[in-house]
Protein backbone atom coordinates (compact mmCIF):
# COMPACT_ATOMS: atom_id res chain seq x y z
CA UNK A 1 0.00 0.00 0.00
CA UNK A 2 1.68 3.29 -1.32
CA UNK A 3 1.61 5.92 1.83
CA UNK A 4 0.02 9.32 0.41
CA UNK A 5 1.23 12.35 2.32
CA UNK A 6 -2.24 14.32 2.00
CA UNK A 7 -3.96 11.13 3.55
CA UNK A 8 -7.02 12.59 6.08
CA UNK A 9 -7.18 8.90 7.71
CA UNK A 10 -3.93 6.85 8.40
CA UNK A 11 -4.80 3.07 9.59
CA UNK A 12 -1.16 1.98 10.66
CA UNK A 13 -0.46 -2.14 11.11
CA UNK A 14 -3.77 -1.82 13.15
CA UNK A 15 -4.34 -6.10 14.80
CA UNK A 16 -7.34 -7.11 16.40
CA UNK A 17 -8.07 -10.61 18.37
CA UNK A 18 -11.77 -11.28 19.39
CA UNK A 19 -12.22 -13.75 22.42
CA UNK A 20 -14.70 -15.66 21.59
CA UNK A 21 -15.01 -18.28 24.86
CA UNK A 22 -12.08 -20.29 25.04
CA UNK A 23 -11.07 -18.88 21.73
CA UNK A 24 -9.31 -16.03 19.85
CA UNK A 25 -10.36 -15.07 17.23
CA UNK A 26 -8.29 -12.74 14.99
CA UNK A 27 -10.39 -10.31 13.12
CA UNK A 28 -7.93 -7.81 11.51
CA UNK A 29 -4.18 -8.80 10.94
CA UNK A 30 -1.71 -5.35 10.36
CA UNK A 31 -3.48 -3.80 8.30
CA UNK A 32 -2.49 -0.08 6.52
CA UNK A 33 -4.77 2.09 4.61
CA UNK A 34 -5.07 5.86 3.85
CA UNK A 35 -8.11 7.15 2.35
CA UNK A 36 -7.43 10.43 1.02
CA UNK A 37 -9.99 13.78 2.10
CA UNK A 38 -13.10 13.51 -0.05
CA UNK A 39 -12.07 10.07 -1.14
CA UNK A 40 -15.05 7.30 -1.09
CA UNK A 41 -13.86 4.37 -0.55
CA UNK A 42 -15.39 0.74 -0.21
CA UNK A 43 -14.65 -2.39 1.76
CA UNK A 44 -15.64 -5.46 0.10
CA UNK A 45 -15.55 -8.93 1.59
CA UNK A 46 -16.88 -11.98 2.60
CA UNK A 47 -19.12 -11.64 5.50
CA UNK A 48 -17.48 -11.80 8.97
CA UNK A 49 -13.95 -10.95 8.02
CA UNK A 50 -13.46 -8.02 10.28
CA UNK A 51 -14.52 -4.83 8.14
CA UNK A 52 -17.01 -3.58 10.42
CA UNK A 53 -15.00 -4.13 12.98
CA UNK A 54 -11.90 -2.15 10.86
CA UNK A 55 -14.86 0.53 10.55
CA UNK A 56 -15.53 0.84 14.39
CA UNK A 57 -11.88 1.20 15.20
CA UNK A 58 -11.44 4.10 12.48
CA UNK A 59 -14.34 5.81 14.50
CA UNK A 60 -12.73 5.35 17.78
CA UNK A 61 -15.85 3.04 19.26
CA UNK A 62 -13.48 -0.19 19.41
CA UNK A 63 -9.74 -0.07 20.63
CA UNK A 64 -7.65 -1.80 18.22
CA UNK A 65 -5.18 -4.46 20.05
CA UNK A 66 -2.08 -3.04 17.86
CA UNK A 67 -1.04 0.11 15.68
CA UNK A 68 -3.50 2.76 15.70
CA UNK A 69 -5.58 5.35 13.51
CA UNK A 70 -4.70 8.82 12.78
CA UNK A 71 -7.11 11.48 11.23
CA UNK A 72 -5.75 14.49 10.87
CA UNK A 73 -2.31 13.44 11.77
CA UNK A 74 -3.81 13.18 15.48
CA UNK A 75 -4.31 9.75 16.35
CA UNK A 76 -7.90 8.36 17.58
CA UNK A 77 -8.72 7.60 21.09
CA UNK A 78 -12.04 7.49 22.08
CA UNK A 79 -15.02 8.06 19.47
CA UNK A 80 -13.94 10.29 16.99
CA UNK A 81 -16.94 12.74 16.60
CA UNK A 82 -16.62 14.56 13.77
CA UNK A 83 -18.63 12.04 11.28
CA UNK A 84 -21.81 10.28 10.77
CA UNK A 85 -22.80 6.59 10.58
CA UNK A 86 -25.20 4.56 8.87
CA UNK A 87 -25.80 0.95 10.34
CA UNK A 88 -26.84 -2.10 8.56
CA UNK A 89 -30.02 -1.57 10.49
CA UNK A 90 -31.45 1.93 10.43
CA UNK A 91 -31.61 2.18 14.15
CA UNK A 92 -34.01 5.21 14.76
CA UNK A 93 -35.86 5.25 17.55
CA UNK A 94 -39.51 3.99 17.62
CA UNK A 95 -40.83 7.19 19.70
CA UNK A 96 -39.67 9.62 17.45
CA UNK A 97 -40.48 11.17 13.79
CA UNK A 98 -38.43 11.15 10.98
CA UNK A 99 -37.52 14.75 12.00
CA UNK A 100 -36.95 14.05 15.56
CA UNK A 101 -34.94 10.94 14.48
CA UNK A 102 -32.19 13.31 12.69
CA UNK A 103 -32.55 16.09 14.58
CA UNK A 104 -31.15 13.64 17.75
CA UNK A 105 -27.53 14.05 16.20
CA UNK A 106 -28.17 18.00 17.01
CA UNK A 107 -29.68 17.34 19.88
CA UNK A 108 -26.75 15.66 21.62
CA UNK A 109 -24.26 17.89 20.34
CA UNK A 110 -25.97 20.96 21.84
CA UNK A 111 -26.42 22.48 18.41
CA UNK A 112 -28.90 24.97 17.89
CA UNK A 113 -32.39 23.28 16.70
CA UNK A 114 -33.70 26.30 15.14
CA UNK A 115 -30.25 26.43 12.85
CA UNK A 116 -30.26 22.89 11.74
CA UNK A 117 -34.34 21.89 11.06
CA UNK A 118 -34.05 23.67 7.83
CA UNK A 119 -31.48 21.45 7.32
CA UNK A 120 -32.56 18.58 8.42
CA UNK A 121 -36.01 19.20 6.09
CA UNK A 122 -33.74 19.88 3.50
CA UNK A 123 -32.17 16.80 3.54
CA UNK A 124 -35.08 14.64 3.95
CA UNK A 125 -36.85 16.58 0.88
CA UNK A 126 -33.80 15.49 -1.34
CA UNK A 127 -34.69 11.68 -0.60
CA UNK A 128 -38.02 11.75 -1.17
CA UNK A 129 -38.97 11.80 2.45
CA UNK A 130 -41.12 15.13 2.14
CA UNK A 131 -44.16 13.83 2.89
CA UNK A 132 -43.42 11.54 5.69
CA UNK A 133 -41.06 14.07 7.88
CA UNK A 134 -43.98 13.65 11.09
CA UNK A 135 -44.30 9.70 10.79
CA UNK A 136 -42.96 7.79 13.04
CA UNK A 137 -40.59 4.52 12.08
CA UNK A 138 -43.24 2.27 12.00
CA UNK A 139 -44.88 3.75 9.62
CA UNK A 140 -41.89 3.73 7.26
CA UNK A 141 -40.99 0.86 4.50
CA UNK A 142 -37.52 -0.53 5.10
CA UNK A 143 -36.13 1.86 2.42
CA UNK A 144 -37.37 5.13 4.05
CA UNK A 145 -36.10 4.11 7.00
CA UNK A 146 -32.39 4.11 6.34
CA UNK A 147 -32.83 7.53 4.24
CA UNK A 148 -33.76 8.94 7.54
CA UNK A 149 -30.69 7.23 8.73
CA UNK A 150 -28.86 8.28 6.11
CA UNK A 151 -30.38 12.15 6.60
CA UNK A 152 -29.26 11.63 10.42
CA UNK A 153 -25.29 10.54 9.29
CA UNK A 154 -25.10 13.60 7.13
CA UNK A 155 -27.21 16.43 9.26
CA UNK A 156 -24.54 18.08 11.27
CA UNK A 157 -22.39 18.00 7.86
CA UNK A 158 -19.57 15.65 9.22
CA UNK A 159 -16.42 15.45 7.51
CA UNK A 160 -16.31 11.63 7.49
CA UNK A 161 -19.71 9.38 6.73
CA UNK A 162 -18.59 5.35 7.80
CA UNK A 163 -21.68 3.59 5.96
CA UNK A 164 -21.68 -0.17 7.78
CA UNK A 165 -23.77 -2.06 4.97
CA UNK A 166 -26.52 0.46 5.15
CA UNK A 167 -28.34 -1.01 2.42
CA UNK A 168 -27.84 -4.95 2.88
CA UNK A 169 -31.37 -5.47 4.14
CA UNK A 170 -32.63 -4.04 1.28
CA UNK A 171 -34.47 -5.15 -1.96
CA UNK A 172 -32.13 -5.44 -5.25
CA UNK A 173 -34.72 -2.16 -6.94
CA UNK A 174 -34.62 -0.23 -3.33
CA UNK A 175 -30.59 -0.48 -3.41
CA UNK A 176 -30.59 0.77 -6.82
CA UNK A 177 -32.64 3.79 -5.76
CA UNK A 178 -30.46 4.10 -2.64
CA UNK A 179 -26.75 4.16 -4.77
CA UNK A 180 -28.48 7.35 -7.26
CA UNK A 181 -29.39 8.92 -3.94
CA UNK A 182 -25.97 8.49 -1.99
CA UNK A 183 -24.22 9.25 -5.12
CA UNK A 184 -26.02 12.14 -5.81
CA UNK A 185 -25.39 13.40 -1.87
CA UNK A 186 -21.86 12.52 -2.34
CA UNK A 187 -21.26 14.23 -5.16
CA UNK A 188 -22.71 17.29 -3.80
CA UNK A 189 -20.86 17.37 -0.61
CA UNK A 190 -17.70 15.34 -1.10
CA UNK A 191 -17.77 13.64 2.29
CA UNK A 192 -14.68 11.45 2.87
CA UNK A 193 -17.05 8.13 2.53
CA UNK A 194 -16.16 4.56 4.08
CA UNK A 195 -18.54 1.92 3.24
CA UNK A 196 -18.89 -1.28 3.53
CA UNK A 197 -20.48 -4.23 1.26
CA UNK A 198 -20.73 -7.70 0.21
CA UNK A 199 -22.10 -6.17 -3.17
CA UNK A 200 -19.42 -6.23 -5.91
CA UNK A 201 -21.32 -4.11 -8.21
CA UNK A 202 -22.29 -1.60 -5.30
CA UNK A 203 -18.73 -1.33 -4.43
CA UNK A 204 -17.08 -0.78 -7.60
CA UNK A 205 -20.26 1.64 -8.44
CA UNK A 206 -19.91 4.03 -5.60
CA UNK A 207 -16.40 3.85 -4.99
CA UNK A 208 -13.24 6.03 -6.13
CA UNK A 209 -11.24 2.87 -4.33
CA UNK A 210 -12.48 -0.96 -3.85
CA UNK A 211 -10.26 -2.47 -1.09
CA UNK A 212 -10.77 -6.29 -1.41
CA UNK A 213 -10.12 -7.85 1.78
CA UNK A 214 -9.16 -11.59 2.27
CA UNK A 215 -11.32 -13.89 4.55
CA UNK A 216 -10.65 -13.15 8.27
CA UNK A 217 -8.44 -12.12 9.61
CA UNK A 218 -8.65 -9.06 7.60
CA UNK A 219 -6.27 -8.08 4.87
CA UNK A 220 -6.20 -6.02 2.20
CA UNK A 221 -5.73 -8.52 -0.92
CA UNK A 222 -5.73 -5.49 -3.38
CA UNK A 223 -6.36 -1.53 -3.27
CA UNK A 224 -8.14 -1.14 -7.18
CA UNK A 225 -8.74 1.90 -8.04
CA UNK A 226 -11.51 2.46 -10.18
CA UNK A 227 -11.32 4.93 -12.91
CA UNK A 228 -14.98 5.17 -13.83
CA UNK A 229 -16.48 9.35 -14.90
CA UNK A 230 -19.05 10.58 -12.84
CA UNK A 231 -21.62 11.15 -11.98
CA UNK A 232 -22.54 7.37 -13.00
CA UNK A 233 -25.66 5.90 -14.14
CA UNK A 234 -26.96 2.41 -13.90
CA UNK A 235 -26.01 1.68 -17.47
CA UNK A 236 -22.91 2.08 -16.70
CA UNK A 237 -22.96 -1.30 -14.84
CA UNK A 238 -23.43 -2.73 -18.70
CA UNK A 239 -20.21 -1.82 -19.61
CA UNK A 240 -16.61 -3.34 -20.34
CA UNK A 241 -14.86 -0.98 -18.32
CA UNK A 242 -17.30 -1.61 -15.13
CA UNK A 243 -17.42 -5.51 -15.89
CA UNK A 244 -13.51 -5.56 -16.24
CA UNK A 245 -13.35 -4.24 -12.43
CA UNK A 246 -16.07 -6.59 -11.15
CA UNK A 247 -14.35 -9.08 -13.07
CA UNK A 248 -11.09 -8.31 -11.33
CA UNK A 249 -12.77 -8.39 -7.41
CA UNK A 250 -14.35 -11.85 -8.57
CA UNK A 251 -11.28 -13.32 -9.57
CA UNK A 252 -9.36 -12.22 -6.52
CA UNK A 253 -11.96 -13.79 -4.16
CA UNK A 254 -11.60 -16.60 -6.40
CA UNK A 255 -8.07 -16.72 -5.07
CA UNK A 256 -8.48 -16.35 -2.08
CA UNK A 257 -10.53 -18.68 -1.74
CA UNK A 258 -14.02 -17.00 -1.16
CA UNK A 259 -15.79 -18.71 -4.11
CA UNK A 260 -15.19 -22.45 -4.61
CA UNK A 261 -16.36 -24.64 -7.16
CA UNK A 262 -18.13 -27.53 -6.00
CA UNK A 263 -16.61 -30.09 -8.69
CA UNK B 1 -35.07 -7.66 8.56
CA UNK B 2 -37.36 -6.58 5.53
CA UNK B 3 -39.97 -8.77 4.44
CA UNK B 4 -38.99 -9.02 0.47
CA UNK B 5 -42.20 -10.57 -1.25
CA UNK B 6 -41.36 -9.30 -4.63
CA UNK B 7 -43.22 -5.77 -4.06
CA UNK B 8 -40.33 -2.86 -4.52
CA UNK B 9 -39.86 -1.66 -1.20
CA UNK B 10 -41.18 1.84 -1.58
CA UNK B 11 -44.57 0.06 -2.80
CA UNK B 12 -45.58 -1.16 0.66
CA UNK B 13 -46.05 1.91 2.91
CA UNK B 14 -49.44 1.92 1.28
CA UNK B 15 -50.39 -1.80 2.03
CA UNK B 16 -48.46 -3.00 4.81
CA UNK B 17 -47.04 -0.45 7.83
CA UNK B 18 -49.94 1.78 7.91
CA UNK B 19 -52.73 1.22 9.96
CA UNK B 20 -55.97 -0.07 8.38
CA UNK B 21 -59.15 2.27 9.44
CA UNK B 22 -61.20 1.41 6.97
CA UNK B 23 -62.98 -2.08 8.43
CA UNK B 24 -62.23 -2.50 12.12
CA UNK B 25 -65.29 -4.98 12.18
CA UNK B 26 -62.71 -7.42 11.06
CA UNK B 27 -60.14 -6.94 13.41
CA UNK B 28 -60.82 -8.82 16.90
CA UNK B 29 -61.18 -6.52 19.84
CA UNK B 30 -61.30 -3.20 17.93
CA UNK B 31 -64.91 -2.81 17.65
CA UNK B 32 -66.46 -1.39 20.41
CA UNK B 33 -69.32 -3.51 20.41
CA UNK B 34 -67.54 -6.04 21.08
CA UNK B 35 -65.34 -4.45 23.67
CA UNK B 36 -67.89 -3.27 25.76
CA UNK B 37 -70.93 -5.38 25.34
CA UNK B 38 -69.26 -9.04 25.73
CA UNK B 39 -67.84 -8.73 29.11
CA UNK B 40 -70.71 -6.46 30.20
CA UNK B 41 -73.08 -9.13 29.32
CA UNK B 42 -70.79 -11.95 30.38
CA UNK B 43 -70.50 -10.36 34.12
CA UNK B 44 -74.64 -10.06 34.23
CA UNK B 45 -75.23 -13.72 33.37
CA UNK B 46 -73.24 -14.63 35.99
CA UNK B 47 -74.74 -11.95 38.80
CA UNK B 48 -77.96 -13.60 37.37
CA UNK B 49 -76.79 -17.19 38.00
CA UNK B 50 -75.29 -16.68 41.02
CA UNK B 51 -79.07 -15.08 42.65
CA UNK B 52 -81.29 -17.43 40.94
CA UNK B 53 -78.73 -20.06 42.50
CA UNK B 54 -79.28 -18.35 46.26
CA UNK B 55 -83.19 -18.25 45.84
CA UNK B 56 -83.34 -21.82 44.14
CA UNK B 57 -81.70 -23.69 46.43
CA UNK B 58 -82.51 -21.39 49.62
CA UNK B 59 -78.86 -20.44 50.47
CA UNK B 60 -78.90 -18.94 53.83
CA UNK B 61 -77.55 -15.50 53.65
CA UNK B 62 -74.63 -15.78 56.25
CA UNK B 63 -73.46 -18.69 53.77
CA UNK B 64 -73.52 -16.84 50.58
CA UNK B 65 -75.34 -13.43 50.18
CA UNK B 66 -77.54 -12.87 46.90
CA UNK B 67 -75.55 -10.28 44.59
CA UNK B 68 -79.45 -7.73 45.48
CA UNK B 69 -78.49 -8.03 49.07
CA UNK B 70 -74.48 -6.90 48.35
CA UNK B 71 -75.35 -4.15 46.40
CA UNK B 72 -78.28 -2.37 48.36
CA UNK B 73 -75.51 -2.77 51.61
CA UNK B 74 -72.92 -1.97 48.95
CA UNK B 75 -74.82 1.51 48.13
CA UNK B 76 -77.14 1.94 51.65
CA UNK B 77 -73.83 2.23 53.60
CA UNK B 78 -72.09 4.18 51.06
CA UNK B 79 -71.20 6.88 53.34
CA UNK B 80 -69.02 4.17 55.75
CA UNK B 81 -67.34 2.11 52.84
CA UNK B 82 -66.42 5.76 51.45
CA UNK B 83 -64.77 7.20 54.44
CA UNK B 84 -62.96 3.92 55.16
CA UNK B 85 -61.80 3.79 51.31
CA UNK B 86 -59.91 6.40 51.82
CA UNK B 87 -57.37 5.24 54.09
CA UNK B 88 -57.07 1.87 51.63
CA UNK B 89 -56.60 4.33 48.61
CA UNK B 90 -54.39 6.36 50.25
CA UNK B 91 -52.09 3.19 51.21
CA UNK B 92 -52.12 1.64 48.01
CA UNK B 93 -51.42 5.23 46.05
CA UNK B 94 -48.94 6.04 48.22
CA UNK B 95 -47.02 2.67 48.54
CA UNK B 96 -47.30 1.96 44.75
CA UNK B 97 -45.31 5.51 43.88
CA UNK B 98 -43.49 5.55 46.65
CA UNK B 99 -41.85 1.99 45.44
CA UNK B 100 -41.48 4.17 41.52
CA UNK B 101 -39.53 6.60 42.90
CA UNK B 102 -37.10 4.55 45.04
CA UNK B 103 -37.45 1.40 42.50
CA UNK B 104 -36.56 3.27 39.21
CA UNK B 105 -33.66 4.92 40.36
CA UNK B 106 -32.26 1.49 42.51
CA UNK B 107 -32.88 -0.51 38.73
CA UNK B 108 -30.59 2.50 37.39
CA UNK B 109 -27.96 1.76 39.31
CA UNK B 110 -27.74 -1.35 39.35
CA UNK B 111 -27.61 -1.23 35.22
CA UNK B 112 -25.01 0.98 35.90
CA UNK B 113 -23.22 -0.20 38.73
CA UNK B 114 -22.45 -3.53 38.81
CA UNK B 115 -20.90 -3.98 42.66
CA UNK B 116 -24.26 -2.29 43.52
CA UNK B 117 -25.98 -4.63 41.52
CA UNK B 118 -24.30 -7.89 43.06
CA UNK B 119 -24.88 -5.95 46.53
CA UNK B 120 -28.14 -5.73 46.07
CA UNK B 121 -29.81 -8.60 44.35
CA UNK B 122 -29.76 -10.96 47.23
CA UNK B 123 -31.39 -8.40 49.43
CA UNK B 124 -33.93 -7.99 47.10
CA UNK B 125 -35.03 -11.69 46.25
CA UNK B 126 -35.34 -11.98 49.94
CA UNK B 127 -37.58 -9.29 50.24
CA UNK B 128 -39.57 -10.56 47.90
CA UNK B 129 -39.95 -14.39 48.64
CA UNK B 130 -40.68 -13.35 52.74
CA UNK B 131 -43.98 -13.62 53.01
CA UNK B 132 -45.42 -10.47 53.90
CA UNK B 133 -48.02 -11.51 56.05
CA UNK B 134 -45.45 -12.61 58.18
CA UNK B 135 -43.96 -9.54 58.68
CA UNK B 136 -47.03 -7.36 58.77
CA UNK B 137 -47.32 -8.14 62.74
CA UNK B 138 -43.86 -7.11 63.19
CA UNK B 139 -44.22 -3.62 61.27
CA UNK B 140 -47.41 -3.15 63.92
CA UNK B 141 -45.54 -3.55 66.78
CA UNK B 142 -42.73 -1.45 65.16
CA UNK B 143 -45.23 1.54 63.58
CA UNK B 144 -47.86 1.32 65.07
CA UNK B 145 -51.50 1.13 63.95
CA UNK B 146 -51.72 4.09 61.44
CA UNK B 147 -51.14 4.21 58.09
CA UNK B 148 -47.16 3.75 58.15
CA UNK B 149 -47.10 0.29 58.35
CA UNK B 150 -49.83 0.04 55.64
CA UNK B 151 -48.05 2.10 53.24
CA UNK B 152 -44.51 -0.05 54.04
CA UNK B 153 -46.17 -3.06 53.29
CA UNK B 154 -47.53 -1.91 50.10
CA UNK B 155 -44.39 -0.51 49.01
CA UNK B 156 -42.38 -3.41 49.72
CA UNK B 157 -44.89 -5.60 47.79
CA UNK B 158 -44.39 -3.19 44.54
CA UNK B 159 -41.29 -2.73 45.00
CA UNK B 160 -39.43 -6.14 43.43
CA UNK B 161 -41.59 -6.27 40.28
CA UNK B 162 -40.75 -2.22 39.39
CA UNK B 163 -37.05 -3.03 39.84
CA UNK B 164 -37.08 -6.45 37.87
CA UNK B 165 -38.58 -5.07 35.18
CA UNK B 166 -36.72 -1.61 34.99
CA UNK B 167 -33.25 -3.59 35.21
CA UNK B 168 -34.60 -5.66 31.93
CA UNK B 169 -35.90 -2.83 30.50
CA UNK B 170 -32.90 -0.72 30.68
CA UNK B 171 -31.13 -3.66 29.17
CA UNK B 172 -32.58 -4.01 26.12
CA UNK B 173 -31.22 -0.91 24.57
CA UNK B 174 -29.58 -1.94 21.18
CA UNK B 175 -25.88 -1.22 21.52
CA UNK B 176 -25.99 -0.04 18.11
CA UNK B 177 -28.10 2.88 19.79
CA UNK B 178 -25.36 3.40 22.39
CA UNK B 179 -22.60 3.32 19.71
CA UNK B 180 -24.69 6.12 18.05
CA UNK B 181 -24.70 8.47 20.71
CA UNK B 182 -21.08 8.00 21.70
CA UNK B 183 -20.36 8.91 17.92
CA UNK B 184 -21.98 12.24 18.76
CA UNK B 185 -20.07 12.71 21.84
CA UNK B 186 -22.73 12.05 23.82
CA UNK B 187 -22.43 11.59 27.72
CA UNK B 188 -23.97 8.99 30.06
CA UNK B 189 -26.72 11.42 31.25
CA UNK B 190 -27.92 11.71 27.38
CA UNK B 191 -27.99 8.41 26.58
CA UNK B 192 -30.05 7.48 29.99
CA UNK B 193 -32.28 10.07 29.38
CA UNK B 194 -32.85 9.84 25.26
CA UNK B 195 -31.94 6.21 24.66
CA UNK B 196 -32.58 4.20 28.12
CA UNK B 197 -34.83 5.35 29.31
CA UNK B 198 -37.54 5.47 26.57
CA UNK B 199 -36.39 2.03 25.43
CA UNK B 200 -36.99 0.80 28.94
CA UNK B 201 -40.61 1.97 29.29
CA UNK B 202 -42.88 -1.02 27.98
CA UNK B 203 -41.16 -3.42 29.56
CA UNK B 204 -41.16 -1.08 32.83
CA UNK B 205 -44.97 -0.63 32.30
CA UNK B 206 -45.38 -4.13 32.67
CA UNK B 207 -43.53 -4.07 36.00
CA UNK B 208 -45.94 -1.28 37.03
CA UNK B 209 -48.91 -2.85 35.38
CA UNK B 210 -47.87 -5.83 37.97
CA UNK B 211 -47.59 -4.20 40.74
CA UNK B 212 -50.33 -2.08 41.29
CA UNK B 213 -52.25 -5.03 41.62
CA UNK B 214 -50.17 -6.26 44.61
CA UNK B 215 -50.93 -2.61 45.59
CA UNK B 216 -54.06 -3.82 46.67
CA UNK B 217 -53.01 -7.25 48.08
CA UNK B 218 -50.79 -5.31 50.36
CA UNK B 219 -52.66 -2.88 51.62
CA UNK B 220 -55.48 -5.14 52.35
CA UNK B 221 -52.70 -7.59 54.28
CA UNK B 222 -51.97 -4.73 56.71
CA UNK B 223 -55.29 -4.15 57.25
CA UNK B 224 -55.80 -7.69 58.10
CA UNK B 225 -52.59 -8.11 60.47
CA UNK B 226 -53.50 -4.65 62.25
CA UNK B 227 -55.38 -1.64 61.48
CA UNK B 228 -58.07 0.72 62.88
CA UNK B 229 -58.84 1.91 59.47
CA UNK B 230 -59.88 0.62 55.88
CA UNK B 231 -61.89 -2.11 53.95
CA UNK B 232 -59.66 -4.62 55.15
CA UNK B 233 -60.08 -3.54 59.06
CA UNK B 234 -63.99 -2.89 58.05
CA UNK B 235 -64.11 -6.60 56.86
CA UNK B 236 -62.48 -8.58 59.21
CA UNK B 237 -65.16 -6.61 61.72
CA UNK B 238 -68.00 -7.82 59.68
CA UNK B 239 -66.54 -11.12 59.57
CA UNK B 240 -66.37 -11.72 63.03
CA UNK B 241 -69.90 -10.73 63.11
CA UNK B 242 -70.66 -13.01 60.83
CA UNK B 243 -72.14 -10.47 58.51
CA UNK B 244 -71.82 -11.89 55.11
CA UNK B 245 -73.63 -9.18 53.01
CA UNK B 246 -71.02 -6.88 54.62
CA UNK B 247 -68.04 -8.60 53.83
CA UNK B 248 -68.67 -9.34 50.58
CA UNK B 249 -69.89 -5.48 49.89
CA UNK B 250 -66.26 -4.53 51.01
CA UNK B 251 -64.82 -7.53 48.34
CA UNK B 252 -66.84 -5.46 46.17
CA UNK B 253 -65.48 -2.21 46.91
CA UNK B 254 -61.73 -3.65 47.13
CA UNK B 255 -62.32 -4.86 43.00
CA UNK B 256 -63.50 -1.52 42.08
CA UNK B 257 -60.68 -0.09 43.59
CA UNK B 258 -58.24 -2.71 41.64
CA UNK B 259 -59.96 -1.91 38.45
CA UNK B 260 -59.47 1.71 38.71
CA UNK B 261 -55.81 1.36 39.73
CA UNK B 262 -55.01 -0.96 37.27
CA UNK B 263 -56.77 0.99 34.09
CA UNK B 264 -55.10 4.28 35.51
CA UNK B 265 -51.90 2.64 34.60
CA UNK B 266 -53.03 1.01 31.53
CA UNK B 267 -54.29 4.41 30.63
CA UNK B 268 -51.23 6.32 31.33
CA UNK B 269 -49.02 3.72 29.32
CA UNK B 270 -51.00 4.04 25.98
CA UNK B 271 -50.85 8.11 26.74
CA UNK B 272 -46.84 7.64 26.97
CA UNK B 273 -46.13 4.25 24.50
CA UNK B 274 -48.88 5.69 21.82
CA UNK B 275 -46.64 6.63 19.12
CA UNK B 276 -44.99 2.98 19.17
CA UNK B 277 -47.04 0.98 16.64
CA UNK B 278 -48.27 -1.96 19.25
CA UNK B 279 -51.40 -2.13 17.35
CA UNK B 280 -49.44 -3.17 14.19
CA UNK B 281 -48.72 -6.53 16.27
CA UNK B 282 -52.34 -6.83 16.72
CA UNK B 283 -53.39 -6.33 13.20
CA UNK B 284 -50.63 -7.57 11.36
CA UNK B 285 -50.30 -10.86 13.08
CA UNK B 286 -54.28 -11.38 12.37
CA UNK B 287 -54.73 -13.20 16.08
CA UNK B 288 -52.04 -15.12 15.44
Amino acid sequence: MDRVDDALIKVSSVSKVFRAGTDLVPAIDDLSVDVRRGEFVTMVGPSGCGKTTLMMIIGGLIDPDHGNVAIHGETVRGPFTNLGIVFQNPELLDWRTSLSNIMLQIEIRNLSQRDYTPVALDLLARVGLEDFVDKYPHELSGGMKQRVALCRALVHDPEILLLDEPFGALDALTRDQMNYDLQHIWLEKRKTAILVTHSIDEAVWLSDRVLVMTPRPARIAEDISIDLPRPRSLEMKNSAEFNTYTGRVRALFKDLGVFHDSQ
Amino acid sequence: MTANNGLPEEMKPDTLPLVDQQSPSTKPGSNWRTAWIVPTVTVILCLAAWEAAVHLFEVRVYLLPPPSTIAVVMFVEFDLFMSEAVSTVISITTGFLLAVVFGVPVATCMVYWSLFRRAIQAILVTAQVLPKVALAPLFIVWFGFGMLPKVLITFLICFFPIVIDTVIGLNSVRPENLMLIRSMGGNRWQSFWKIRLPSALPSMFGGLKVAVTFAVVGTLVAEFVGSDTGLGYVLMLARGNLESPTVFACIMWLVIIGFVSYYSVELTERVVLRNRGAQRIHQLGAGL
